[in-house]
């Protein structure tokens, strides 16, 4: 573990993996409350679609990751995510066409241009390797979306609880949710950078999910949730730097594997104790 | 009546249609084979990247037409996948030069595909006698390997054409010679910079570094994940950034056609702290060069990288 905090790649991870711990824990209670988890797993997983057209572009992935989850976020609420018949379908539809699109402009990728390690980057992401410039970047999103939330906090819970008492006291519930739904694709994009588009999802919802066990109150849930996300992928920076001569390669493993290993591990144990406590 | 004939009918279509399906790929390749040796006496080649492409036309001359599978320096050979027209041009080919060590695997999966006994495929590997896992796949840029694929060319396209073994000959005798002013170059650079310490984001040219005597400090899993498109260990990156901005290295030698945010970085530190930049290709760059040619501006870039602190990304 020698040189561990001197090393500039770790310094990177640290900073933008806390900036997407919270942020992801704060948007991700309400992504559980609002039963929206697979929506956000679709809008990480289509996170994938902005990435490898980023790689094409020549621009940071990260905001290839914004642009399209913030455009999809918008089509998937269009084509009716908000009634809970045919939603699945919505998201299903969409997610299907974009991941198709995705599989093309990797292919371009890989065979047009110089970028070799772009799939595995926008799949699984590569921490270690983000650009330093990167973390101020990311921390104007986080900042900008906690900011969201604590905008619209009060008739986002409520129409969240209940659509019908939100509507009928005045609430702009279908806008609420199109905004809503543009913070969650804010959020994946960042959690993409972390552990990757195909994993996103979990950063996103199991520190949430786990908070939610623990407590009911939504301000509560979302400060452990964002300590919960932020222990998981510090200690993830950790494992990976220090597996640098594990088998079978005698080279590090991914920082993914470790943070949703983790995030898992912590769900599990805590719905265990939860369920002996009842 | 008419019910059941109708059915045998589309049957009889579907079994027809089927042996045509099946027949197309099998059938057409070793038709036109025969039909293009017997238009123009003219040896087809193939060489899977277009440095091996470049050497079958300097030995063949005139009488060799040659295609080039992998030639675009904008894209990583590494990931290259073949199309349909491609494994065409290979199943009608009479020689092949392919590196083999895991660089061009698409063509020996091609050739298994169209099996022709009349095929002679040259694996540069083999030809070497490099058994074993090879970790560094780049096998033109030693200074000793392209005689023995020239040398190696020249008898196959002499067995096929045997009426100009004179000319493959005396071809391949011009193409040693040429090969003077590169060998002349990396003794001029083993000579003026011994074991100049340099640092690469590739295993490309390592092996002319090494013929050279340069001392290439960055660790070799660094440039192995590179090329293999796997992040590298964060410990392997603070060493090669740390290369840069402490001056323990006098150039960063970098491969072209692979770039990712890693490379990227490390360029930008590098021009941050005056370090020249020598671009190095997979491929041969196009146009204006040939083999011998690219090989010594690569050397030279280096020496006026080293002598005055020159950076030359691009050649």
């Amino acid at each position: 573990m020698t040189g561990f905090f001197q090393s500039d790649p770790v310094r990177v991870a640290l900073a933008a993996g806390a900036v997407t711990a919270v942020v992801s824990g704060v948007v991700g209670v309400f992504v559980v409350i609002r039963g929206q988890s697979f929506a956000g797993h679709a809008l990480g997983d289509l996170g994938t679609l902005g990435g490898s057209g980023a790689f094409l572009a020549n621009v940071n992935p990260l905001w290839g990751f914004v642009g399209v989850g913030a455009v999809v976020a918008g089509a998937m609420e269009l084509f009716g995510v908000q009634r809970r018949r045919g939603r699945d379908v919505a998201t299903g539809v969409v997610l299907g066409a974009a991941l198709g699109l995705s599989a093309l402009l990797l292919y371009f990728d890989t065979t047009t241009s110089t970028t070799t390690g772009a799939t595995i980057t926008v799949l699984f992401g590569s921490l270690f390797a983000a650009s330093p410039q990167a973390v101020p970047e990311m921390a104007g999103l986080g900042a900008a979306g906690v900011l969201g939330v604590v905008v619209v906090f009060r008739p986002l819970l409520l129409s969240s609880v209940s659509p019908d008492l939100a509507s009928a006291r005045g609430v702009p519930v279908r806008a609420v949710a199109l905004g809503f739904l543009v913070l969650v694709g804010v959020t994946v994009s960042l959690t993409s950078m972390v552990v990757g588009t195909i994993l996103s999802p979990a950063l996103l919802i199991g520190p949430a999910a786990t908070a939610l066990r623990l407590t009911r109150r939504p301000g509560a849930a979302m400060a452990g949730a964002a300590v919960i996300g932020l222990i998981a992928t510090w200690a993830g920076i950790v494992l990976s730097y220090a597996s640098d001569h594990w088998p079978p390669a005698h080279r590090g493993w991914p920082i993914s594997f470790f943070v949703v290993a983790i995030v898992f591990v912590t769900y599990l144990g805590v719905e265990l104790v939860a369920r002996r406590a009842r | 009546m008419s019910g059941a004939s109708g059915r045998s009918g589309r049957i009889r279509w579907g079994v027809a249609s089927l042996a045509l399906f099946v027949g197309l790929p099998v059938g057409l390749p070793v038709g036109s084979v025969h039909a293009t040796l017997a238009s123009s006496s003219k040896v087809i080649a193939i060489g899977a990247e277009n440095q091996y492409a470049n050497v079958i036309a300097q030995i063949g001359g005139r009488d060799v037409r040659v295609t080039a599978i992998m030639s675009n320096p904008a894209t990583d050979p590494h990931t290259y996948e073949a199309s349909p027209q491609v494994a065409q041009k290979i199943a009608n080919a009479a020689l092949v030069v392919q590196n083999g060590a895991g660089y061009d695997t698409f063509m020996r999966t091609i050739e298994a595909a169209s099996p022709n006994a009349r095929r002679k495929v040259i694996v540069v590997r083999r030809l070497l006698h490099r058994s074993g896992a090879i970790a560094n796949p780049h096998l033109w840029y030693a200074p000793s390997t392209m005689p023995v694929v020239a040398a190696k060319i020249a008898q196959d396209l002499a067995a096929l054409d045997p009426s100009h073994r004179r000319v493959f000959e005396r071809n391949l005798a011009r193409f040693d010679r040429s090969l003077s002013p590169w060998k002349a170059a990396i003794a001029a650079l083993r000579r003026r910079f011994p074991h100049a310490p340099v640092a690469t984001t590739e295993p490309v040219a390592d092996d002319m570094l090494q013929a050279a005597g340069i001392d290439d400090k960055t660790p070799f899993a660094f440039q192995s994940d590179v090329m293999n498109g796997v992040d590298p260990s964060p410990q392997d990156l603070a060493t090669e950034q740390n290369l840069l901005k402490d001056h323990k290295v006098r150039a960063l030698v970098y491969n072209q056609q692979v770039t990712d945010t890693v490379t990227q970085s490390l360029l930008a530190i590098a021009r941050q702290h005056h370090i020249p930049v020598v671009g190095v290709y997979e491929t041969m760059p196009t146009p204006g060069y040939d083999y011998q040619t690219w090989m010594t501006a690569e050397v030279r870039a280096l020496i006026n990288a080293l002598a005055h602190g020159t950076s030359a990304p691009t050649l």
